[in-house]
C-alpha cells in the first residue's frame, strides 16, 4: 500500500537531511505509529506520501503512484483517495461541520444528492450527529478533530495519514479519537499515526516505527513506546 | 458539468461571508472607474465640441462693393466665374452663395433686440461665398489664392480666427485625458491591492483545501468569479453614479441657454452606450488579471 525506497529529504535551508535512506513498507489494513523525538522527520516523512514535499532522492509509492514522480496536476487525485488529519484540525473556519465534510466530496465531483447522503453518515460515524450547522469555533477540540475524522474519510481513503491527531487534546479525549481510528482501521483503513503520546502507543500494540535525526531507527510488528531506551 | 455549478456556488458564497471585504472592493472600484468614466466623457465631450466647429466653419470670400450691391443670386459674370473656379479646386467640398440682403437677414436674427442692429445698414455687409473645405486645415492656402483676386474684397479663414479657441480646447481634452488614466492607473492598484489582500487571508483556507485534493479549478476559480463579480458591480456603481451625476450636475450646468449652443450636451447614450460597456470590460480585466496573478504570486500549490 504506502512503500518507501531510499527516501533522502533535505530541505534547503538545513544541513543535515529530515530524512536519511529510508526504507520502509505498510501494507493494506496495517495499523503503524509513527514515533521518534522531535525534530525526527515524521511530519516529513508524512508529507512526502501526501507530496507537500518531494524526496530529494529515492521514491515514494502510495497504492499505484509513483508519488514523487508524479505531475503536479495529478496531484489532487492522490490527496482524494487519501485522508489526513493534523494536530491543528484544518478545519475550514468559515463553513459549517456539514459544510466541511462535504467540501470533501464536492472537489471529487460526488453529486448533491450523494453529499446529502454521505454527509450525515460520517457525522454519524465519528458520533457528531446532529452538530452539522455547528461551526468549528462552537467546537471542543475532541469534536473538531472529529469533523477532521469524518471530513478525512468521506471519499473512503485507501491510507488515513494522522500527524499528532492527539497533540492538542486531553487523555480522555486523546481515547476517544484513538477508539474512533482503530474502529476505523479495522473496517480496513490503513492508517499511519505520527505521535508522542507513549501512552497510546503502549496501550494499542500495534507496528511502531520509530525514526532518530532522519534514519529509520526501529520497526517492531507490535510494539512499545520506549523499547529502545 | 457539477464542477461548474459548484464553483459559482462556492463565488457567491465566497462573497456573501467576506460582505465587509467585497463591500469594500466594490466601492474601491466603484470609485476609481467613476473617475477614469468622467475623464472618459469630458474627453469626448471635447472632442465633439471640436468636431462641431470645424463642421460649421468655412473660408469666407467676400465680395468687394460693385459686386455684392449688384448681384442677388450671383448671377453676374463675376461672381460665376469665381464660384465656377472654386467648385473646380481640389480643395473645395462645396460653395455656398449668401447675398447682402441675406446676409443682413441673418445679422437682424443674431443680434435681435441689441443697439449695434441701429449701427449696421445692409450696406456695410459684403455678398459672400461661402466655401467648405475637404480639409478644413488647408484653409491658408485658399486664403493665398484667391485674396486679391478681381471682385473679392478679402478672404477669411474662419478657423483661423478661432485657433487659439481650439489649442485651449485641445490642451484642456490633453489634461481630462491625462487624468483619465491616471485614474485607470489608481483603479488598477487599488483592485488589485485589495484583490492581492483578500487572496492572502484565504491562503491557510485553500491550503487546506489543497490538501482535502481540491485542485486549482476549485480554489482558484471561484475567486477569479468572486473578483469578477466585484469589478462589475462597481463598474456599474459607477455607471450609476455617471449617470445621477449627468442629471443633477452636467444637465443643469450645460443647460443654460448661452452654453447649450456653444457645447453639445453630454448625452445618456454617452454614459449608457459608450462609457458604461467601457467600464465593464476594463473593471473585468482588471480585477481578472490581478487576481490571476497575485493567486499565482501568494498561493503556491
Ligand atoms: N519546511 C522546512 N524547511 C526546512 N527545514 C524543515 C522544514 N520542515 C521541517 N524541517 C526540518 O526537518 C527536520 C524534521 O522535521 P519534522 O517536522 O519532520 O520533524 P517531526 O519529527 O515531525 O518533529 P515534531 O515531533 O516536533 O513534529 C527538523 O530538523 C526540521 O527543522
Ligand atoms: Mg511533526
Amino acid at each position: 500500500m504506502l512503500r518507501l525506497e531510499h527516501v533522502t529529504k533535505l530541505y534547503a535551508t538545513s544541513v543535515r537531511p529530515a530524512l536519511d535512506d529510508v526504507s520502509m513498507d505498510v501494507d493494506a489494513g496495517e495499523f503503524v505509529f509513527l514515533i521518534g523525538p522531535s525534530g525526527s522527520g515524521k511530519s516529513t516523512l508524512l508529507r512526502l506520501l501526501l507530496r507537500e514535499e518531494t524526496p530529494s532522492s529515492g521514491n515514494v509509492f502510495v497504492a499505484n503512484w509513483n508519488v514523487a514522480r508524479l505531475a503536479n496536476r495529478k496531484v489532487p487525485k492522490l490527496r482524494q483517495r487519501m485522508g489526513c488529519v493534523f494536530q491543528d484540525f484544518r478545519l475550514l473556519g468559515d463553513r459549517t461541520v456539514g459544510e466541511n465534510v462535504a467540501f470533501a466530496l464536492e472537489v471529487t465531483g460526488k453529486s448533491a444528492h450523494t453529499i446529502r447522503t454521505v454527509v450525515p453518515e460520517m457525522l454519524e460515524l465519528v458520533g457528531l450527529d446532529g452538530k452539522g450547522d455547528r461551526m468549528p469555533a462552537e467546537l471542543s477540540g475532541g469534536e473538531a478533530q472529529r469533523v477532521a475524522v469524518a471530513r478525512a474519510l468521506a471519499n473512503r481513503p485507501l491510507v488515513l495519514l494522522a500527524d499528532e491527531p492527539t497533540g492538542n487534546l486531553d487523555p480522555e479525549t486523546s481515547d476517544d479519537i484513538m477508539l474512533l481510528l482503530d474502529r476505523i482501521n479495522r473496517t480496513g483503513t490503513t492508517v499511519v499515526m505520527a505521535t508522542h503520546d507513549r501512552q497510546i502507543v503502549d496501550a494499542m500494540r500495534r507496528r511502531v516505527v520509530e525514526l532518530h535525526l532522519g534514519k529509520l531507527a526501529r520497526d517492531d510488528a507490535r510494539g512499545v513506546y520506549g523499547a529502545s531506551r | 458539468m457539477t464542477g461548474l455549478a459548484f464553483v459559482w456556488r462556492e463565488a457567491l458564497a465566497g462573497l456573501r461571508r467576506n460582505i465587509t471585504m467585497s463591500i469594500a472592493m466594490m466601492l474601491t472600484t466603484a470609485i476609481s472607474l467613476g473617475m477614469l468614466g468622467a475623464g472618459l466623457l469630458a474627453v469626448r465631450t471635447i472632442d465633439r465640441t471640436q468636431d462641431l466647429y470645424y463642421s460649421q466653419l468655412a473660408v469666407q470670400v467676400a465680395l468687394d462693393e460693385p459686386t455684392s450691391a449688384g448681384d442677388a443670386d450671383c448671377s453676374s459674370p463675376t461672381c460665376t466665374g469665381l464660384r465656377e473656379q472654386l467648385q473646380g479646386d481640389p480643395l473645395v467640398g462645396g460653395v455656398s452663395f449668401e447675398s447682402r440682403e441675406a446676409a443682413y437677414q441673418r445679422f437682424l436674427r443674431i443680434y435681435a433686440g441689441q443697439s449695434i442692429l441701429q449701427l449696421v445698414r445692409p450696406q456695410s455687409l459684403p455678398a459672400t461665398l461661402r466655401v467648405t473645405l475637404k480639409d478644413p486645415t488647408r484653409g491658408d492656402a485658399l486664403v493665398a489664392e484667391y485674396s486679391g483676386r478681381p471682385g473679392v474684397r478679402n478672404v477669411v479663414d474662419q478657423r483661423a480666427l478661432v485657433q487659439d479657441l481650439f489649442t485651449f480646447l485641445a490642451s484642456v481634452r490633453n489634461a481630462a485625458f491625462g487624468l483619465a488614466s491616471v485614474q485607470a492607473l489608481a483603479a488598477l492598484l487599488l483592485i488589485s491591492n485589495t484583490i492581492q489582500v483578500s487572496a492572502f487571508t484565504r491562503r491557510t483556507e485553500v491550503g487546506i483545501m489543497r490538501l482535502v485534493g481540491a485542485t486549482r479549478w476549485y480554489t482558484q476559480v471561484p475567486f477569479l468569479i468572486e473578483a469578477v463579480i466585484t469589478g462589475v458591480v462597481g463598474a456599474l456603481l459607477a455607471t450609476g453614479g455617471l449617470v445621477l451625476g449627468k442629471l443633477f450636475f452636467i444637465d443643469r450646468l450645460l443647460g443654460g441657454r448661452l452654453i447649450s449652443n456653444a457645447i453639445p450636451a453630454v448625452g445618456m447614450s454617452d454614459v449608457l452606450l459608450f462609457v458604461a460597456p467601457l467600464l465593464v470590460v476594463i473593471g473585468a480585466i482588471i480585477a481578472t488579471a490581478t487576481g490571476y496573478v497575485t493567486l499565482r504570486l501568494y498561493v503556491r500549490n
